[in-house]
C-alpha cells in the first residue's frame, strides 16, 4: 500500500473521530440535560419536568386491587415505599434520606402510629423513567399504603400522575420544584421539604433591607430550577438585578468569564444559586478571582450545603445563605435529632436526612388515631392532611391546607468555622413563609 | 489603537485564563498527537489517564495538605502514567497493522474500563483540589485579582512545551524516534529496538497526560466525565494543530484555550458552537491542520 493514501486516510479518520465526538456531544446535550439537571440539583432542587403519562388502565386496576384487599383497621401493619436513588451521583443524598427515615423508625421501635411498617426501597436514580417504574412497582406489585422520598423534581413531576390516579399518598421529602402540587392539586400529594421559591424569596426580602439600593447581580445555571431560584430572589428583593447570568448547566467548569462580567457590571452584591459540584467550583473561583471580600455572596442554602462545605473549604467562609434548616439550628428537637443521628451514623445530620425524618414523623402523627385504615388511600391522605403542626428539627412547621407544601421558618445562615470544621451557623430567623410567597 | 486597548483592558483576564487552559490542554494533546502522529495509534485512553492523574492528586494531596505532598503526588502521577502508557503500548501492539478502527475500538473499550475503575474507586461525586499552599491565593494582574496557581500553570505549561520540543527536535533520542517513524526497518537495522521506542513514546505521552490531569485538577476540578470532555478538546487540538507536530499541538491548544475563554466572555450565546466552528474553519482552509505536513507523509 502506498504511503500517501494511507496517511491521508489516517488524517481523515482522526477528523472523522473528532467530528463524530463533536456531534455526539451535541446530540447528547439534549438527553444529558435531564441527567445533568439532577446532577447539579444533586443537592436538591428542582428542574425540568419530563411528562410521564401513567397507563390509566394499569393504575386503575392497581387501585381496584389495592382497595379490594381486606380492610385493615387500626394497628394493622402496612407497607411503605421508599423512593430514593441508591446508586449514581445522588447515592449519597439517597443514603442521607434513607438514614433519616430509618432513624425515626428505630426511635419508635420500627413502628409508625403504633403499627408495624414494612419498608420497600425502590431505586429512582434521578431519572423520571426509572422513577416511574419504581412508582408502578410500589403501587401495583407491592401495593404500598404510602410512599416517600424522591430527590429530583423531574422524578417528582414524572410520578405525580400515577400517584394521582392510584390515590396512594406520596410524601415528597426533597424535590423542590415550585409547581409540583399545582395544576392539578392532588389531595394525596405531600411535601416535607421546601419549594425552590421559599428560601430565595425570604433571602430577597432580607437582602432588600441589608443591601437596599445596592446593585445586585444574579447568577444561576440555565435550567428550570436555576430560573425558579433567581426569580424567587428577585420577587422577594422587589427590584431588578443589574445583571442576570445563566451559565450553561453541567458543562461549565470555569466561571471566570461570568465572574469577570459580574465585576464589570458594577454589582455590589452577588446572588448565586448552584448545587453539588458546580457549587464547589463556583464558590472556590469566587474567591480565586478576588470577588470574595469585595462583593458579598448570598444564595439559597444549597450553595453551601453541609455535604459540600468541606470540599469548598475556606473559600466558603462568610457566604450567607437562606434555608429552612441547618444542622446547627439551636432548638431542643434538633439537638436531640442531631445527637441521635451522630450516634447512629457517625456524622452530622443533613437537611436531606431531616426532611425524610419528618416524612416518617408526618406518617406517625397521622396514624395516632388508631382508627385510620392505611389501606384506604383517601382516608390515609385525609389523616395526613389533618396532622397540623409537626415538631420538626427545623422548628415547628405545618402543611399548606391546599397544596400540602410546608409553611415554615426560613433561616439566614453564615458559613463560619465551627469546632475546627465549617458549618452553616444560623444568624437570623427570617420568619415564616408560605410555600409560594408573593410580594 | 484605543479600541484595541479597551478590548484588552476588558478581556485581559479572559485572555490570560485562555492561555492557562490552553497550556493545560497542551499537556494532554501533545501526547495524543505524538502517539497518533508518530506511532499511528489513536489512543482514546488518554482522557482517562488525565483523569487518573487528577484523582491521584485528590487522594495523595487533598485540599489542605502541604506543598511537598502535592509535589510527591505529581511524582506518583508521572510514574502511574509511565506504567499505564507502557502497558497500553504492549496492549495495542498485537493490533498493529489492523487498521485504525480496530485500534480505536480497543482503546475506546480500555478507556471505558479505566473510567469505570476510577468511578468504582473514587465514586461519582464531584471533587475539588486546592492548589499547594505555596501557590494559593491571588495576585493582581492588569488591575484584577488572578489566582496565583493559574499563573504557575502557565509557567509549568511553557516549560513542558519547551522541554518536549527540545527532546524531540534537538536530541539524539528525539532523532531516533523521528527516524523510527520514517523508516522503522532502517532504524532496526542500525541495532535500535524500535519496540522500546514505541513503548517510550507511549509512556511519555501518558505520563504527560497524568501530570497534566493533576496540575489541572485545581482549575478543572476532579469529576467523572472530565476524561471525555478533555479528550474531545484534545482531539480538536490535534486536528487543528496537525498530527505529530509539537508546535502544532502547542498553537492548537492555545487557540482552543482562547476560543473557550474569550468565546464565552464575548459571545456567550454561541460559545458552545465556537469550538467546533473554529475546527471546521481551520479544516476548510488547511485540511492538514496548522502544522500538518502532507508531503512528508
Amino acid at each position: 500500500m502506498p504511503q500517501q493514501p494511507k496517511d491521508v486516510s489516517r488524517r481523515q479518520f482522526l477528523q472523522g473521530v473528532a467530528f463524530a465526538a463533536a456531534s455526539i456531544t451535541g446530540l447528547s446535550a439534549c438527553s444529558d440535560t435531564e441527567e445533568a439537571v439532577t446532577q447539579a440539583t444533586s443537592r436538591a432542587t428542582g428542574a425540568a419536568a419530563p411528562s410521564a403519562t401513567a397507563a390509566p388502565s394499569a393504575t386503575a386496576a392497581a387501585t381496584a386491587t389495592a382497595t379490594g384487599t381486606p380492610a385493615a383497621g387500626g394497628g394493622a401493619p402496612f407497607k411503605l415505599g421508599l423512593m430514593i436513588p441508591q446508586s449514581g451521583t445522588y447515592a449519597s443524598l439517597g443514603s442521607d434520606m434513607q438514614q433519616g427515615f430509618q432513624l425515626y423508625l428505630d426511635q419508635n421501635g420500627g413502628m409508625l402510629g403504633g403499627r408495624e411498617v414494612e419498608v420497600v426501597a425502590a431505586e429512582t436514580e434521578a431519572n423520571p423513567e426509572v422513577g416511574l417504574r419504581a412508582a408502578r412497582r410500589l403501587i401495583e406489585e407491592e401495593q404500598v399504603a404510602v410512599a416517600t422520598g424522591i430527590v429530583s423534581s423531574a422524578v417528582a413531576l414524572g410520578v405525580k400522575d400515577i400517584f394521582g390516579e392510584a390515590g396512594t399518598p406520596l410524601i415528597i421529602s426533597n424535590a423542590g420544584a415550585d409547581m409540583v402540587n399545582l395544576d392539578p392539586t392532588l389531595p394525596n400529594l405531600f411535601r416535607t421539604s421546601f419549594t425552590n421559591r421559599q428560601p430565595n424569596f425570604a433571602l430577597g426580602q432580607w437582602a432588600a433591607g441589608e443591601f437596599g439600593g445596592m446593585a445586585v447581580a444574579g447568577i444561576a445555571p440555565d435550567y428550570a430550577a436555576g430560573q425558579e431560584h433567581l426569580q424567587g430572589f428577585i420577587d422577594g428583593f422587589g427590584s431588578e438585578v443589574v445583571t442576570e447570568l445563566f451559565p450553561p448547566f453541567g458543562t461549565t467548569s470555569d466561571y471566570q468569564p461570568f465572574l469577570t462580567e459580574i465585576q464589570q457590571s458594577g454589582a455590589e452584591v452577588v446572588f448565586a444559586f448552584f448545587a453539588g459540584g458546580e457549587a464547589i467550583t463556583f464558590v472556590q473561583q469566587y474567591t480565586d478571582f478576588g470577588l470574595a471580600g469585595n462583593l458579598p455572596l448570598i444564595g439559597p442554602g444549597f450553595l453551601t450545603d453541609d455535604g459540600i462545605l468541606e470540599q469548598q473549604g475556606q473559600s466558603a467562609v462568610g457566604v450567607r445563605t437562606a434555608l429552612h434548616y441547618s444542622p446547627l439550628l439551636d432548638n431542643q428537637v434538633n439537638a436531640d435529632f442531631d445527637a441521635a443521628y451522630r450516634d447512629a451514623y457517625g456524622s452530622s445530620a443533613t437537611t436531606y436526612a431531616m426532611q425524610s425524618y419528618d416524612a416518617a414523623q408526618l406518617i406517625d402523627l397521622s396514624l395516632t388515631d388508631g382508627d385510620v385504615d392505611t389501606s384506604d388511600s383517601a382516608a390515609f391522605s385525609e389523616a395526613l392532611a389533618g396532622v397540623g403542626t409537626i415538631p420538626s428539627p427545623r422548628g415547628e412547621f405545618s402543611l399548606d391546607p391546599e397544596t400540602h407544601d410546608p409553611i415554615q421558618q426560613i433561616y439566614l445562615r453564615e458559613v463560619q468555622e465551627v469546632d475546627g470544621g465549617l458549618g452553616n451557623v444560623v444568624v437570623e430567623d427570617l420568619g415564616e413563609f408560605e410555600p409560594l410567597p408573593q410580594a | 489603537m484605543e479600541v484595541i486597548g479597551d478590548f484588552f483592558d476588558a478581556n485581559a483576564i479572559s485572555i490570560l485564563n485562555g492561555v492557562a487552559r490552553g497550556l493545560l490542554l497542551f499537556t494532554m494533546a501533545v501526547g495524543l498527537s505524538l502517539i497518533f502522529g508518530l506511532m499511528d495509534v489513536l489512543n482514546l485512553v488518554h482522557g482517562a489517564v488525565f483523569l487518573l492523574g487528577a484523582y491521584i492528586g485528590f487522594s495523595l494531596a487533598p485540599s489542605g495538605s502541604s506543598t511537598l505532598a502535592f509535589v510527591l503526588a505529581l511524582g506518583v502521577a508521572l510514574v502511574a502514567g509511565i506504567v499505564l502508557g507502557g502497558g497500553l503500548a504492549a496492549t495495542v501492539r498485537p493490533l498493529r497493522g489492523r487498521g485504525h478502527l480496530d485500534q480505536a475500538l480497543l482503546t475506546l473499550g480500555l478507556a471505558f474500563v479505566l473510567s469505570d475503575v476510577i468511578s468504582i474507586i473514587w465514586g461519582d461525586d464531584f471533587r475539588s483540589l486546592a492548589p499547594p499552599p505555596v501557590l494559593g491565593g491571588s495576585v493582581t494582574v492588569f488591575g484584577n485579582a488572578y489566582p496565583l496557581y493559574r499563573l504557575a500553570v502557565i509557567v509549568v505549561g511553557l516549560v513542558i512545551a519547551a522541554a518536549v520540543y527540545y527532546a524531540f527536535e534537538r536530541t539524539d533520542l528525539g532523532a531516533v524516534v523521528r527516524a523510527a517513524v520514517s523508516d522503522r526497518a532502517m532504524v532496526s537495522a542500525l541495532g535500535i529496538n524500535t519496540n522500546v521506542v514505541l513503548i517510550g513514546v507511549f509512556a511519555t505521552g501518558s505520563a504527560l497526560a497524568a501530570f497534566g490531569g493533576l496540575v489541572g485538577a485545581p482549575v478543572l476540578g476532579v469529576r467523572p466525565g472530565l476524561d471525555w470532555d478533555v479528550l474531545i478538546l484534545a482531539l480538536i487540538v490535534v486536528v487543528v494543530g496537525g498530527l505529530g507536530s509539537i508546535p502544532g499541538a502547542f498553537l492548537g491548544a492555545l487557540l482552543i484555550g482562547q476560543v473557550q475563554a474569550l468565546g464565552v466572555a464575548l459571545f456567550p450565546d454561541i460559545a458552545p458552537f465556537l469550538l467546533f466552528g473554529a475546527m471546521a474553519a481551520i479544516l476548510l482552509i488547511r485540511p492538514q491542520g496548522l502544522f500538518g505536513d502532507v508531503t512528508a507523509r
